[in-house]
This record gives structure tokens, C-alpha cells and sequence, in this order.
């Protein structure tokens, strides 16, 4: 196997396992969802959806400061990430 | 001046645009209301004008100004000029004079209160001292996200499900019988999937739930109760 199709595996593990993260979530099993976010971020740990959707399933949980946490890791690896933002404001109190 | 005043919509006058001041009157125009911002600082005037329906540049304690500028024709005035006690006090007397029935004003003190309160203010607000006290509940209870004074004796409260009601009906929590409080309404927070395919948290209030609806993990209770009955409550979070 050459370098371009491990990356590309690589790649393709990401989607589908925040795919599965996803599908959990929207079923209310969240620590599976939580195990397939973390999964991602062995793979990669600049995965800004992961830290976003463990910071949804924080939230949901009404742990905040946690939520807080994955939102602002989110934010850092990738600034302009509008939703993570947006929740983020939320949480913190700033409206706009 | 800018904006113009139609005789149908409520009129507010804010007098100092500090950071509260400067809030409270863009607030209010997003609620329709029409207001009248006020202070003497040129650059605070200039920067709120696009955002309110008339902006000017006044001495607050100038009795002649305040009655040019219309104060006497709002519905109600809202005085944030916290930080110097002095003219606040001046400007309160000066509005209650020019006849303005409900006169809100920020204070910045026990004693501004109080004197606030003397002159005739209908409301005082302390903002620092609300956000300190709900902030010092908020560290030591973790599970209470929002509490509002309804009056000296009853408070509202946001407060994470405790995990001993989980799946439980109302009537099965026996909450009420056990701590005095009635549930008011549960908040629920739904995964959903947005039109961007992007995971969100959806939030479904249930107002006025019936004893056969279902408290479960993760759901918000929004409770009503005495301040003696929600201590007790909170104790067992």
C-alpha cells in the first residue's frame, strides 16, 4: 500500500467513524457516541467535528464546562467553524 | 437626532450609555420600543446613533436639557449612570420632577438604592450584585443553571433532572409532597441533524407538563417553590 492510500483510509476511517458517532447521538446513545468521536481523534487528533460533537453530547448532557472545553478545542483547530462558535457564544452568554 | 417617533409605540428614554445603558437601549429597539438615548459623552452618542430611534448629546443634570430633549413624554426612563452616584441621584430627582411615572434606575450601591428609592425610582437594579450572587450559586451548585427572584419569598430555578427522578413520572417523583416545589415546565435537549448535515442540539420546552408526563436523563426542570423548600431541594442535588 503506498503513502497516498493510507492517507486516503485514513480519511475514510474519520468519516465513517464520525458518521457512526453521529448516528448514535441522534439515538440517544451517547457514550457510543463519545467512544466513536475519540476513535477519530486517536486517528487524528486535529479533528475539529470530533471535539465539536463530544462538546454537543456535553451540553446535552448539561455538563457545560466540559462542553465549553470540546467547543473551544473545536474552535482552536479551526477558527472559522460557525456552529461551534455559535454554541460556544451561547454558552458563555455572549448573544453576538 | 435621528429616527422618527410614531405616537403608537412605547417610548423609553436611557440616560448614560455605559456598557448596561448602551445594551438596554439597543435591547429595547429590537423589541420595538422607541427610545431615546442620552449621555454626554460625543463618541458614546455617535456610535449608538444607527441603533436607536434618537440619540443626543446632553448634561443629564441639566433640568432645561432633560425637558427639551422630551423626557417628560416617555413611558418610562431608565438612569444608568451607576458609577457617579451623584448625578444619578440629580438626574433621578430631575425626571421624577418632569412627571415620569416609572423611573428605572442602576445603582451602584446599598445606599444609591436607597436614596433611589426615596426620590420615587419605581424599580432599582444592581447588576453587579445580581450577577455576583447568581454566580456564587452557580460554583457551589453546578446542577443550577438559572435562578430568578419572583418575589422576596419565591424563586424560580433552571435545575438539572436529579438522577433519582430519571424515568419517572411526576406524580412518581413525589416531588412536590417530598420538597414543597412544583415542576412549571421540562426542557428537553433533542439531537437533530441541520440542514447543513451538521449535528445541533434542538431544545423542546414542555410547558406545564401533567403528572403522567416522564422526567428523564438529561432533562432540564424549570421549578417554582418557597426559598426554604428549593434550599431543601437543592441540598439533595
Amino acid at each position: 500500500m503506498n503513502n497516498k492510500n493510507i492517507s486516503s483510509n485514513k480519511n475514510s476511517n474519520e468519516a465513517d467513524y464520525i458518521e457512526l458517532g453521529k448516528f448514535y447521538f441522534l439515538n440517544d446513545k451517547y457514550d457510543e457516541a463519545v467512544s466513536e468521536f475519540k476513535k477519530v481523534l486517536k486517528i487524528n487528533p486535529s479533528n475539529a467535528e470530533a471535539y465539536y460533537n463530544i462538546g454537543l453530547i456535553k451540553e446535552t448532557a448539561n455538563l457545560l464546562e466540559e462542553a465549553k472545553e470540546m467547543y473551544s478545542k473545536a474552535l482552536d483547530i479551526n477558527p472559522d467553524y460557525k456552529i461551534a462558535r455559535g454554541r460556544l457564544n451561547k454558552l458563555i452568554g455572549i448573544r453576538y | 437626532m435621528e429616527g422618527e417617533v410614531s405616537m403608537n409605540k412605547k417610548q423609553f428614554a436611557v440616560i448614560g450609555l455605559g456598557t448596561f445603558g448602551y445594551n438596554v437601549a439597543v435591547e429595547l429597539v429590537k423589541k420595538d420600543i422607541q427610545v431615546l438615548a442620552i449621555d454626554n459623552d460625543n463618541e458614546i452618542v455617535n456610535r449608538i446613533s444607527p441603533f436607536v430611534t434618537q440619540a443626543l448629546i446632553a448634561d443629564a443634570t441639566d433640568e432645561k436639557a432633560m425637558e427639551d430633549a422630551g423626557i417628560a413624554d416617555c413611558d418610562s426612563v431608565i438612569i444608568s449612570i451607576g458609577e457617579n452616584i451623584e448625578t444619578s441621584i440629580l438626574t433621578t430627582l430631575i425626571v421624577k420632577e418632569l412627571g415620569v411615572k416609572n423611573v428605572i434606575v442602576k445603582s451602584s450601591s446599598h445606599w444609591h438604592s436607597k436614596v433611589a428609592v426615596k426620590l420615587g425610582a419605581s424599580t432599582v437594579v444592581y447588576p453587579e450584585l445580581e450577577m455576583a450572587r447568581k454566580y456564587a450559586d452557580s460554583i457551589l451548585t453546578p446542577n443550577i443553571l438559572e435562578q430568578i427572584e419572583l418575589s422576596k419569598d419565591y424563586n424560580l430555578v433552571e435545575v438539572v433532572a436529579p438522577k433519582e427522578i430519571w424515568g419517572k413520572t411526576i406524580k412518581n417523583s413525589d416531588i412536590r409532597n417530598k420538597y414543597g416545589i412544583n415542576i412549571i415546565a421540562i426542557r428537553k435537549q433533542i439531537p437533530v441533524i441541520n440542514d447543513d448535515g451538521q449535528s445541533d442540539i434542538k431544545k423542546e420546552i414542555n410547558m406545564l407538563p401533567g403528572s403522567d408526563d416522564e422526567i428523564n436523563q438529561n432533562d432540564v426542570l424549570i421549578v417554582v417553590g418557597s426559598q426554604q423548600a428549593l434550599s431543601k431541594f437543592k441540598d439533595n442535588l
